[in-house]
């Protein structure tokens, strides 16, 4: 850290002060690497074994052979369509549950009404729901309009239950926002709709790219509502994909780890795609005065 | 099992005055042999021959008609031999059209209460028996098949199996699973190698364990994560300390009936016993049966010997054909001659008679029965399940049909063993687990994760389990 | 915001505020009121009767379940669990992923290849997580016991999914392995929310970077701080779904959260009365500690 007011000896001292830092942030970094990648690793090698090679060789040996035919045997079991299934769910309601949760953290997060607490703290309370308890009345509400055992029927419930933490995350960062962002805009003779659109939505790119992570993955996952909603087959996303390959008193243990490394690699080839521009996307919230 | 005796006896001698009642002077000869195969003789109705023609079977419609049909067969074997039953069905009868739902074994349960209580509930669904069918039946989703399982021609299924389709003294539901004895596997080299015999009494088996303990190969694979696996040996050594007198007793809480009595003390204090002696891996807690963490260990030869149900069979095949043969028997579980030389029986076994059966929900939206959607499901369950085709496929896959005479088709000699022992006993007891109310098994099955985690003792659970127990009577 | 200095213009701005909410908010009120908010009046609805969950008949028994819930020992143990798993969910998942985030915004683009990878825990779904922790903690060659067997030079098993206080803080331990990365993601957005200028100011001003991040960064970092905890906070006391694959609450209850209690109940065990009953208290004590929580944190917030 250059700095003019420091003398000599002291920058050298702050030098190797900070030298050691880093090296023992370093140090702790790849602990914490070797931690997030071990299971990753197991899961990785596991995949390439026989069932029965796995339990009689351990879990932890290289796999011999490696054994390729569980990835064919997952894709030719309508891998494909699974995947497609749930890339097409998850844009959607990805989509809507972004527009709709912008929407409504906007007046929340900036403007004055009597209402205002109350229904920030009922859609705040929602969150406290167990999602389990929606079961039974979201499967009638679903077979009642016609909608069971469709895709469309997911996203109602994927975009309703990331609503209340998505709103309240986004809340707070509209809050972030100085206000005389709005009032210049105003100023300019901008009404509170094009408001939204030009500057507060544009501004709050940090809060979206985080949401988008965070609910982006857990409809990715999503088990209990596609399970419940989705009977054929050929409907069904990729979380269930899982349930063709487990038996009743069997598990071949191998070919599900196939299945989830298949289901998570999407995931991650967009995250080392994106995260750049997402980080850029969450960089831009920065407001320069 | 006094209960499950008078119940089978209940569902016999109900079936007997309903079959002189209805069948009149032209009763059926017999309840059909064996289920499928019969006499070709063409009814005069049916243009193309059927596997049913010539049989004594309700008419079905020729109506467009459809039925759904919920199981848990996710995975071959029993994927394709189920379907093939399905399929034999709708080729026979053109018109009725089955659509065969796999729903996830993990979730089935649930998926039921949300289906029927959207009143969404399918027309064929399968479960384990037990509670949960009385539970099916009392809320009014499975129909009564008294009647027409005395009317019409069924395959012969055995006692033990009808009794566990009947609860109240009504028949609720067709076996198609298969029968499930209880009994130890054993890796037949290990015990070469190390010149041991296979244990008759339980005093014998723990010399084995000693043995193979000192041969530092651990004397039985158990995960008790899954909890139902260590109650396993909890409930044989009860049965054999008493039979089923202090269980039975227990159950009801009645006439003393206690889970602190002698049986469930002595089975409480020689599992931890054993536990000590280091006769179950370490962390026998922690291993899960769901991932076949047990298998791991046979196979990996660390370990000697499982008790387990006699799917382990078709799964360990599955697994792999040849360590099956080269390595794996079978034997019953031990005897406790103490207890013999009392007289106390010990051809209890322990197990499940019919391993699933299917019940029926057709009812109209006045709540009467659906009467022809019921015959086909009646007679796709009877005839096209639990057929020759059918049956030949559970064999060679390694189960056992709960169907009389079945046990003469096996091969397999450890199936053999498996049928005989399932076949000797004079009684079956299923699996606590399934027994005992819900709620009471949510508490044994905690209670065997501390009696092998040595936590608490026998009296101790015991007591809870007798607690829990007065509770659910209480409720009922 | 209070512009007007003339009464009618007031009123009309109130006006105007009041229908651009309507607007804004009518899309999200809707969607929750029929998904979450229908189903929670309906829970407390059905926490009145006693009911198996199937049948059509529903004895209606007032408040009997909560009585019960009230001395119902299981459900108040598995809120105690509940609590442990929320203290040391904030206190284990927040500080890291903060560590981590700041590790990140202090290294720039050169550590990209430690966020990727640091990341990849929070994409996996918790059942794939459940099943390989299974493995990897298994008393019989899981990576645990097999270290320790190494470094203790003779077999040595380290059980810490079968027994009783272990089980629960392994599982709080591999939810901070799934949960830290999204934080550190969070706290990356709230260091890029923090303006350059004012990090250029502080650096001209003499700081060191430590001195930036304790005396500037964090402070400005309060409500995303706050907003990390409650999210943290919540998400633990309902937390279901990676412990129900991992354990189902064993071994012997030690696992059992409100969650997967209620769940045994209301779908397992036909008493979907009761189940509904722990499930409204659960969804009221969660209310409550959230509410207490925010409450006592209070950050200073404008308008």
């Amino acid at each position: 850290m250059v700095n003019s007011n420091m003398s000599d000896a002291d920058y050298r001292k702050s030098k190797i002060k900070s030298r050691v830092a880093w090296g023992v942030a370093i140090f702790f970094a790849c602990i914490w690497l070797l931690l997030t990648l071990t299971p990753f690793f197991f899961m990785i090698i596991n995949s390439f074994r026989k069932q029965f090679d796995m339990l009689q060789q351990g879990v932890f040996h290289l796999p011999d052979p490696w054994y390729f035919k569980n990835y064919t045997n997952v894709v030719t079991h309508g891998f494909f369509g699974y995947f497609m299934r749930s890339v097409l769910v998850v844009a959607v309601s990805l989509v809507l549950m972004l527009i709709i949760s912008a929407f409504a953290a906007y007046p929340l997060a900036r403007m004055n009404f009597k209402l205002n607490p109350i229904i920030y703290a009922l859609i705040v309370a929602m969150m406290s729901v167990p999602m389990h308890v929606t079961l039974i009345p979201i499967f009638k509400l679903t077979t009642a309009v016609g909608l069971y055992d469709t895709l469309r029927s997911l996203i109602g419930p994927y975009v309703a239950f990331a609503l209340p933490m998505s709103v309240f995350i986004l809340t707070a960062f509209m809050k972030t926002i100085p206000k005389e962002v709005e009032e210049s805009a105003e100023i300019d003779g901008c009404n509170r709709y094009q408001n939204f659109f030009k500057m507060i939505l544009p501004l709050s790119k940090s809060g979206l790219s985080t949401l988008a992570i965070y609910n982006g993955v857990s409809m990715w996952n999503e088990f209990a509502f596609a399970n419940t909603l989705l009977i054929t087959p050929e409907r069904k996303t990729l979380p269930l994909a899982l349930g063709q390959f487990k038996g009743e008193h069997s598990l071949d243990i191998p070919i599900i780890l196939a299945v989830l490394t298949l289901s998570v690699l999407p995931m991650i080839t967009l995250f080392i795609i994106f995260q750049d521009k997402l980080v850029k996307g969450m960089m831009a919230g920065a407001v320069k005065g | 099992m006094n209960k499950k005796v008078l119940a089978t006896f209940f569902a016999t001698v109900l079936a007997a005055t309903t079959l002189a009642g209805c069948g009149g002077g032209s009763a059926p000869a017999s309840p059909a042999a064996g289920g499928a195969g019969g006499d070709a003789t063409a009814q005069a109705d049916s243009s193309a021959g059927k596997q049913t023609d010539g049989k004594n079977l309700p008419t079905l419609t020729t109506e467009p008609l459809e039925i759904t049909l919920w199981d848990i067969a996710t995975e071959d074997p029993a994927k394709s031999t189920q379907e093939g039953a399905v399929q034999r069905f709708m080729k026979d009868y053109p018109n009725i059209k089955v659509n065969q739902v796999h729903q996830q074994n993990d979730n089935y349960k649930q998926q039921l209460v949300v289906a029927m209580s959207s009143g969404q509930a399918p027309d064929i669904y399968v479960h384990w028996g037990g509670g949960p069918m009385a539970e099916y039946y009392k809320s009014g989703f499975a129909n009564d098949l008294t009647e027409m399982y005395a009317k019409y021609d069924h395959p012969e299924f055995i006692d033990a199996a009808v009794a566990q389709s009947t609860y109240d003294g009504k028949m609720l539901a067709i076996p198609f699973g298969g029968l499930s004895g209880c009994d130890i596997f054993y890796n037949k080299t290990i015990f070469k190698d190390l010149g041991l015999e296979v244990p008759k009494t339980i005093d014998e088996l723990e010399a084995v364990c000693e043995k193979l303990k000192a041969n530092n190969i651990i004397p039985f694979s158990l995960a008790n994560a899954s909890k139902w696996t260590g109650s396993m040996y909890y409930m044989y050594l009860v049965a054999r300390h008493s039979g089923n007198a202090e269980f039975d007793a227990a159950y009801t809480q009645e006439n003393g009936g206690t889970f602190t009595s002698d049986a469930f003390v002595y089975a409480g204090t020689k599992i931890q016993d054993w536990v000590k002696k280091g006769y179950f891996p370490d962390g026998v807690n922690s291993l899960s049966a769901d991932d076949n963490q047990d298998r791991a260990l046979l196979y990996d030869g660390s370990a000697a010997m499982m008790l387990h149900g006699a799917w382990q069979v078709s799964g360990i095949k599955t697994d792999s054909e040849e360590w099956y043969n080269e390595n794996l028997g079978v034997f019953r579980f031990p005897e406790d001659s103490e207890a013999k030389a009392k007289g106390v029986p010990q051809d209890v076994e322990i197990g499940t008679a019919i391993g699933m059966g299917m019940s029926f929900n057709c009812f109209k939206e006045d709540k009467s029965v659906d009467q022809e959607k019921l015959d086909a499901c009646y007679v796709l369950a009877t005839q096209y399940y639990n057929d020759d085709t059918y049956n030949n496929d559970q064999l060679s896959s390694g189960t056992q049909p709960s169907i009389k005479g079945m046990e003469e088709n096996i091969d397999d000699p450890n199936m053999k063993t498996i049928a005989d022992v399932f076949f000797n006993a004079s009684n079956v007891q299923l699996w606590y687990d399934q027994y005992l109310p819900a709620s009471v098994t949510e508490v044994h099955k905690n209670c065997m994760t501390e009696l092998f985690g040595l936590e608490k003792t026998p009296e101790q659970i015991g007591q809870e389990h007798d607690a829990a127990m007065k509770k659910a009577l209480a409720e009922q | 915001m209070k512009n007007g200095n003339n009464p009618g213009l007031a009123q009309a701005r109130a006006k105007s505020i009041a229908k651009a909410a309507t607007v804004f908010l009518l899309p999200a009120l809707l969607l929750i009121t029929i998904y979450i908010i229908y189903p929670v009046i309906d829970t407390f609805v059905i926490s009145g009767y006693k009911w198996n969950g199937i049948s059509s008949d529903r004895i209606f028994v007032g408040m009997e379940n909560w009585v019960s819930l009230i001395h119902d020992e299981m459900f108040w143990k598995s809120f105690k669990h509940n609590l442990i798993v929320m203290v040391f969910s904030i206190l284990l998942q927040i500080p890291l992923g903060m560590l981590l985030a700041t590790f990140l915004d202090a290294g720039g683009k050169k550590f990209n290849i430690f966020k990727i990878i640091w990341f990849l825990p929070y994409l996996m779904s918790s059942v794939a997580i459940a099943f390989l922790f299974v493995y990897a903690l298994a008393t019989n060659g899981g990576i645990v016991s097999s270290l320790a067997t190494i470094i203790h030079g003779k077999k040595t098993t380290i059980d810490l999914l079968g027994t009783a206080p272990n089980a629960l803080y392994t599982v709080i331990g591999v939810m901070a392995w799934q949960f830290t990365p999204f934080y550190m993601v969070y706290f990356i957005a709230g260091y890029g929310n923090i303006d350059t200028s004012i990090y250029e100011a502080a650096i001209i001003d003499g700081a060191t970077r430590w001195q930036y991040i304790k005396r500037i960064a964090i402070p400005l970092l309060g409500p995303i701080f706050k907003t990390a905890c409650t999210m943290s906070l919540i998400g633990s006391l309902k937390y279901f779904d990676m412990i129900w694959n991992m354990t189902q609450g064993g071994p012997a209850g030690s696992t059992e959260l409100m969650a997967t209690y209620m769940y045994k109940l209301s779908f397992q065990q036909f008493n979907m009365g009761y189940g509904s009953a722990v499930a409204a208290g659960m969804f009221l004590l969660i209310t409550a500690i959230a509410l207490i929580f925010n409450k006592a944190f209070k950050v200073k917030e404008e308008y």
